[in-house]
């Protein structure tokens, strides 16, 4: 069911429904129906193995569905059913997904990382191999940016730290210029003023229309940043509502916050 | 003109030096940049050798010499093509070994084709009648003048393979290679950029069969074994398959050892070259495959630098 609350500049949603997963005969994710970004900015969180990554995989179409279906919602109206979407077509739609597990390209400097994910497909054509000073020119400005913002060191090298790698995840994401932005622990592993950057950036983001949905432990970052909570256990969204109200709610405290993750 | 420093025996080994080093490099886009390793090089220069000679010989042209040559070179680069984005469309998400056995299995039904429909292509027999598109004097010019032409085709394909090192699709295939989900995830359409690769290599591919066809005037199916696919895949391995250069050092280090200092230059009994030296060859690239592969897996010249690469072109 779509719920009710909707943000004044409303930005795209997604819509997930009857969305079942299961690994060697095991039910990992298993939706009911759940709209995602009512809200700028939510928190997905939930125990180890609750099926969180499994979730934003499949609404991503990186993982596939047993069942079930996912569809984005943009705000001027419409559907878009990404779970009939190959996997590539996600990000053209706007929706785009930061990884938990550092994911790189092992061949590529940060510049090239960075470049890949700027570059528009028709300058990425056989026939056009004359198009690198194009695309450098109309991105470098923009790719600066990013770097002297999170202070990446020469761009020319390979990204080489588990963090410099995770940021470099972060920001490929934000040059894809998402509408819907899912981030799987973001901050696991930054240092504390690198995390701060990472929320400041979600902030501006949501501020200029677009939804953000984060899965994150630290969960100072959950109830600082989000404005709605999603508790999920075992499969299934549980529980929904304001952060203070999920902080205090008794099944989110016996099941999560008791096991020491406060 | 006078060659008389070049005998045939050097002709012969040099076309085919600068031949599998086109066919490296080419093959060195998709296994050193895309990671994809083609086994079926010899299937996609074979067809481009066969559809040219087939429509060469067989067809009755109303126009002559150069046209005929490129009326037929054009359509066997462009069957090789179809027959790229077909293979390419059946192996794309496959892994190794299902991309190996499709590749290797295409080849194979290469030359099946070509030795069993022998009414178009003489099968086992051969098929003469071939001839260079023009006549500049004596064989020895004609073969001359043809192995210049190989030779500025095999110099254009090493300049794009170097502008694709440099170019967003170069970048584009790196990453493919080294990480598709990822790729995907930003939006790229991995599956076709697959697909295009073989089309577009293949059909080069194609263009050389067409080009060795002419130079060697008779298409036999005993050139359609795994041979020239081995060639190509040792010179790229022991240069350096992601290395720009090294379809070009491991090449002339391999075939050009072999086919030109050894045939040419050892005093080898007559009855060897026959028998013997074929068998020879493929041992001794076989061997220098293993060895490479277990002591220096990224070949002569390492691995790719993009890093020097980025900072040559981009800066810090
Ligand atoms: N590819 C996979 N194969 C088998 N099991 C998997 C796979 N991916 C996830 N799982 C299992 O699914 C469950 C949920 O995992 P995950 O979605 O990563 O949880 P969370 O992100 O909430 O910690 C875990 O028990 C995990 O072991
Ligand atoms: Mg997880």
């Amino acid at each position: 069911m779509v719920a009710d609350v909707v943000r004044a500049a409303a930005g795209p949603r997604i819509h997930v429904r009857g969305a079942v997963k299961s690994f060697s005969g095991r039910v990992v994710v298993n939706v009911e129906d759940l709209v995602l970004g009512d809200r700028p900015i939510e928190g997905l969180i939930g125990p180890n193995g609750a099926g969180k990554t499994t979730l934003m995989r499949m609404i991503m179409h990186s993982t596939s569905l047993d069942r079930g279906r996912v569809s984005l919602l943009p705000p001027g109206g419409g559907e878009v059913v990404l779970s009939s979407l190959p996997a590539h077509r996600m990000a053209r739609h706007g929706v785009v997904k930061s990884n938990q597990v550092i994911m790189d390209f092992d061949k590529l400097t940060i510049w090239d990382s960075l470049l890949l994910a700027v570059a528009e497909s028709r300058y990425e054509q056989p026939q056009r191999i004359l198009s690198e000073r194009t695309v450098f020119a109309r991105h470098e400005a923009e790719i600066r940016r990013h770097l002297d913002f999170f202070g990446f060191g020469d761009p020319s090298a390979f990204a080489m730290s588990a963090g410099e790698k995770k940021l470099l995840d972060i920001v490929r994401c934000l040059l894809l210029k998402p509408t819907f932005l899912l981030l799987d622990e973001p901050t696991a592993g930054l240092p504390d003023d690198l995390t701060e950057k990472v929320m400041t950036v979600v902030r501006e983001l949501a501020a200029t229309g677009t939804t953000v949905v984060i899965v994150e432990h630290d969960l100072n970052v959950i109830w600082n940043l989000c404005d709605e909570v999603h508790f999920m256990a075992e499969g299934s969204v549980i529980l929904r509502g304001d952060p203070q109200s999920i902080r205090e709610h008794r099944t989110v405290v016996e099941k999560y916050l008791g096991e020491g993750h406060v | 003109m006078t060659l008389d420093w070049l005998d045939a025996f050097l002709i012969t080994g040099l076309f085919e030096v600068v031949m599998v080093i086109g066919l490296a490099l080419l093959l060195h886009l998709q296994l050193g940049l895309a990671r994809i390793a083609n086994f079926g090089v010899v299937g996609f220069w074979g067809i481009g050798m066969y559809v040219f000679g087939v429509l060469y010989v067989q067809v009755d042209w109303p126009f002559g010499e150069p046209w005929q040559f490129l009326a037929c070179a054009a359509a066997a680069t462009v069957v090789a093509g179809l027959a790229g984005l077909l293979v390419g469309w059946l192996v794309a998400d496959l892994d190794t070994d299902g991309v190996l056995v499709g590749t290797l299995g295409f080849a194979t039904a290469v030359q099946i084709l070509a030795t069993t429909q022998d009414d178009l292509t003489g099968g086992a027999r051969g098929m003469g009648g071939l001839g260079f598109p023009y006549d500049i004097g004596r064989v020895k010019d004609n073969e001359f003048l043809w192995l210049v032409l190989v030779t500025a085709v095999v110099g254009a394909i090493l300049l794009y393979v170097w502008r694709v090192h440099r170019s967003p699709y170069g970048r584009l295939l790196i990453a493919v290679g080294s990480n598709e989900p990822l790729a995907r995830s930003l939006g790229k359409p991995t599956f076709r950029t697959k697909l295009w690769l073989f089309a577009v290599a293949s059909a080069a591919m194609g263009f050389l069969g067409a080009m060795y066809g002419v130079m060697v005037r008779f298409l036999d199916v005993g050139n359609l074994g795994v041979g020239v696919t081995l060639a190509a895949m040792v010179g790229l391995v022991l240069g350096g398959t992601a290395r720009v250069w090294g379809a070009v050092v491991g090449v002339v280090l391999t075939v050009g050892l072999f086919d030109i200092v050894i045939q040419s230059y050892l005093p080898l009994p007559r009855e060897w070259y026959t028998q013997a030296i074929p068998v020879l060859r493929e041992a001794a690239f076989g061997l220098t495959l293993m060895v490479v592969l277990l002591f220096r897996p990224l070949g002569l010249l390492g691995d790719m630098r993009r890093d020097r690469l980025m900072g040559k072109i981009h800066g810090r």
